[in-house]
């Protein structure tokens, strides 16, 4: 069970962002894709999940095995992928609760019954420490930046996807809400789930502990490693990278 | 006409006839594009159909008034008046809830102190075809302080081809009265042309707290309906106004809300769904003649197919009208290529130290919301029917009538359903491109 990326090249209008990324995320594991703005991480994030503004023009992307890089968003999200959004739209006239409960149905057979769905949408906003009224509200809208990134979280636990990629879900979070979708993140990845953390900053690896750690440069992924790879980006900045890469090729 | 022993009226008839035999059939045109033309209609084939009385309310009328419990009905078919109920203990506290023919038999003095008030024969063609000719209409009357829970209800229809039907609703609501007012112009489906041309007219007095509601549903036959609403509010009355627009062939329609004495509020909230050859040429103006005065207008929109749909939404603020708070917003959606239509709030503001603000804008659906709800496994067929209902729930939200919220929300799911595969092939052209918003704002102070 796994998302497999092999020589993916990404265009958006007429200007290729990724220049053939090979990247694997089996469901038990906890992998980070680090880089500065612009290198393509958002791209990625976006390109996994079938956003019709990128265009693939070579390699592709397997889930399960199966080639996906042709399927439609909602086909993907029903397979078992996830993304949660950096920017997330706003859905309004949508509350909170109706949009969880839509899109658990979309993916079963049969639909939830309104008080198993109430009882795991409970649980899973004290998990993430979300008062109760915040489930009528409609979906994003006037919600805070960090409101916002606890509603992608929310909707990560009640989906219980096989693999999530989690697209800069640290930025504009303060330290206290950033504990707080970090133990969310701790308390649902791995064995079942695979998470990629997509993210500029090494502050949320000090929570969620990554497996492996990538390092992503102008659309191609020029190191990896452990958690300690993290840490040595941490201590040297991306500029060492990019010296280092410039170094190589010379 | 009905023989009237009110001389009085058979006057204001007589000058109406004069009116109408006086005006062209009128094209409106306004700037940019728009025009609203009459020439496909074929006025002289048209005559009032007359109606025996009904002891069985018609499936049609009884599927959109649902189970709700009504204090009154008035229903008009055609020309004629074929059923009409008040609840016995609501007559026992001096409601009255019947024809106008008859209320100016019955209650001839109050009437007069009221009638055409705010309505003009002189105000066009259609005005006055609907002064000169009314019949059948519709007379309400809550005696002050009077709290009534259950709605008041009157409905016209048009079932038949040929038929022209000139329809006149007087209500008054008296002093500190509390009431819902819901009027619903109702067509069958069929073949030919008919014509629905009101005047409408409600007085809601001091303190009077009234829920207005106007569902305008003629369906797809060709229904042309032009007419004039007006709805004053008195001093500390407030009035929630609910026009709502869900078909017809072309439909022209001038709505006026004034808040005519100090402290007296208005919330307008109007909601339209055009579909097929559908052409809507709506122009309200929430008018402050006095000061003190408040208001908050929203309106929204969604055109698919080929219609056309103009909204024009004016606030006026009158000389000396001072301390006025009020503002406007609207907004429209196209869904199909081939629709076209403008939303243009205005403002005319004739004195100083008011705030009044609008805002307006065109669009069509956001590209990122639809990925978004893809990405949670929505279909986006699926994904385009919750964003338009959740565009128009706000809107739904504010209508304030359970009973006609199910039914608005029951009509957008079938206009959409109706619509859906052009309106998935329209979005699907739109992927990738730029979003063609654009903005209209404004603001005085």
């Amino acid at each position: 069970m796994s998302l497999e990326i092999q020589n993916l090249h990404v265009r958006i209008e007429e200007r290729e962002i990724l220049h053939g990324v090979d990247l694997k995320v089996d469901k038990d594991q906890t992998h980070a894709l680090m880089g500065p703005n612009g290198s393509g991480k958002s791209t990625l994030a976006n390109t996994i999940m079938g956003n019709p503004n990128y265009e693939v023009t070579e390699g592709k992307i397997l889930f399960n095995g199966e080639d996906i890089t042709e399927a439609a968003p909602d086909e993907r999200a029903r397979a078992g992928l996830f993304l949660a959004f950096q920017y997330p739209a706003t859905i309004p006239g949508v509350s909170v609760a109706n949009f969880l409960r839509m899109a658990m149905n979309a993916r079963r057979d049969e639909q939830i019954k309104v008080k198993e769905f109430g009882k795991v949408l409970r649980e899973n906003m004290e998990l993430l420490r979300i008062d109760t009224a915040f489930s009528s509200r409609y979906l994003n809208e006037g919600f805070s930046g960090g409101e916002k990134k606890r509603a992608e979280i929310l909707q990560l636990a009640m989906l219980k996807p096989e693999v999530a990629v989690l697209d800069e879900t640290d930025s504009g979070l303060d330290i206290d809400a950033l504990r707080i979708v970090s133990d969310g993140v701790n308390a649902l990845r791995g064995p079942t789930m695979g998470t990629l953390i997509i993210t500029h900053y090494t502050r949320i690896l000090h929570y969620v502990r990554p497996d492996f750690v990538h390092i992503m440069l102008d659309g191609r992924i020029v190191r990896e490693g452990g958690a300690e790879l993290a840490d040595e980006l941490e201590e040297k900045g991306y500029d060492f990278v990019r010296e280092e890469v410039a170094a190589n090729a010379g | 006409m009905p023989a009237s022993t009110a001389t009085w009226l058979d006057d204001k008839r007589s000058q109406a006839r004069e009116a109408y035999a006086g005006e062209e059939v009128p094209t409106w045109r306004r700037s940019g594009f728009w025009t609203t033309s009459l020439r496909k209609l074929d006025l002289d084939a048209l005559e009032p159909r007359h109606h025996e009385p009904l002891d069985a309310i018609p499936p049609i009328v009884s599927e959109a008034l649902g189970d709700d419990e009504l204090g009154a009905l008035v229903l008009q078919r055609g020309a004629s008046t074929v059923h009409t109920f008040l609840d016995p203990q609501l007559a026992e506290q001096g409601v009255i809830v019947t024809s106008l023919e008859r209320a100016v038999e019955e209650h001839s003095d109050l009437v007069r102190e009221w009638y055409m008030r705010r309505l003009s024969p002189e105000e066009g063609k259609f005005a006055a075809a609907s002064a000169a000719f009314w019949t059948g209409g519709v007379f309400v009357h809550v005696p002050k302080g009077l709290k009534i829970e259950k709605p008041i209800q009157s409905v016209y229809l048009i079932d038949e081809p040929g038929t022209a039907q000139y329809a006149h609703t007087l209500a008054v609501i008296g002093e500190n009265s509390e009431c819902s007012f819901r009027e619903y112009c109702l067509g069958a489906r069929f073949e030919g042309q008919a014509l629905h041309a009101g005047g409408f007219e409600l007085y809601a007095q001091a303190g009077a707290n009234v829920q207005v509601a106007h569902f305008q549903d003629w369906g797809s036959g060709e229904i042309y309906d032009i007419s004039t609403k007006r709805v004053e509010i008195g001093r500390d009355a407030h009035v929630g106004w609910v026009p709502v627009h869900l078909g017809g062939r072309l439909t022209k329609q001038t709505l006026d809300i004034i808040t005519a004495e100090q402290g007296s509020d208005m919330r307008h909230t109007g909601l339209y769904f055009t579909e097929r050859d559908e052409h809507l040429d709506l122009f309200t103006t929430d008018k402050h003649e006095r000061g003190h005065t408040t208001g908050d207008t929203v309106w929204k929109g969604a055109l698919t197919g080929r219609s056309r749909a103009s909204y024009e939404g004016l606030i006026h603020i009158v000389k000396d009208a001072q301390e006025t708070h009020t503002y406007l917003q609207t907004h429209q959606m196209l869904l199909s290529s081939d629709a076209k239509g403008d939303a243009i709030p205005s403002l005319i503001v004739q004195t100083d130290n008011v705030s009044a603000s609008h805002g307006g804008t065109v669009g069509e659906l956001d590209e990122d919301q639809i990925f978004y709800m893809m990405t949670r496994g929505v279909p986006r067929s699926e994904a385009v029917r919750i964003l338009v209902e959740g565009y128009f729930e706000e809107v739904v939200q504010r209508l304030n009538d359970e009973g006609l919220q199910a039914l608005v929300r029951r009509r957008i799911a079938e206009k959409l359903l109706a619509a859906e595969d052009q309106v998935a092939k329209f979005i699907g052209e739109r992927a990738g491109e730029d979003p063609a918003d654009h903005d209209l704002e404004g603001e005085a102070a």
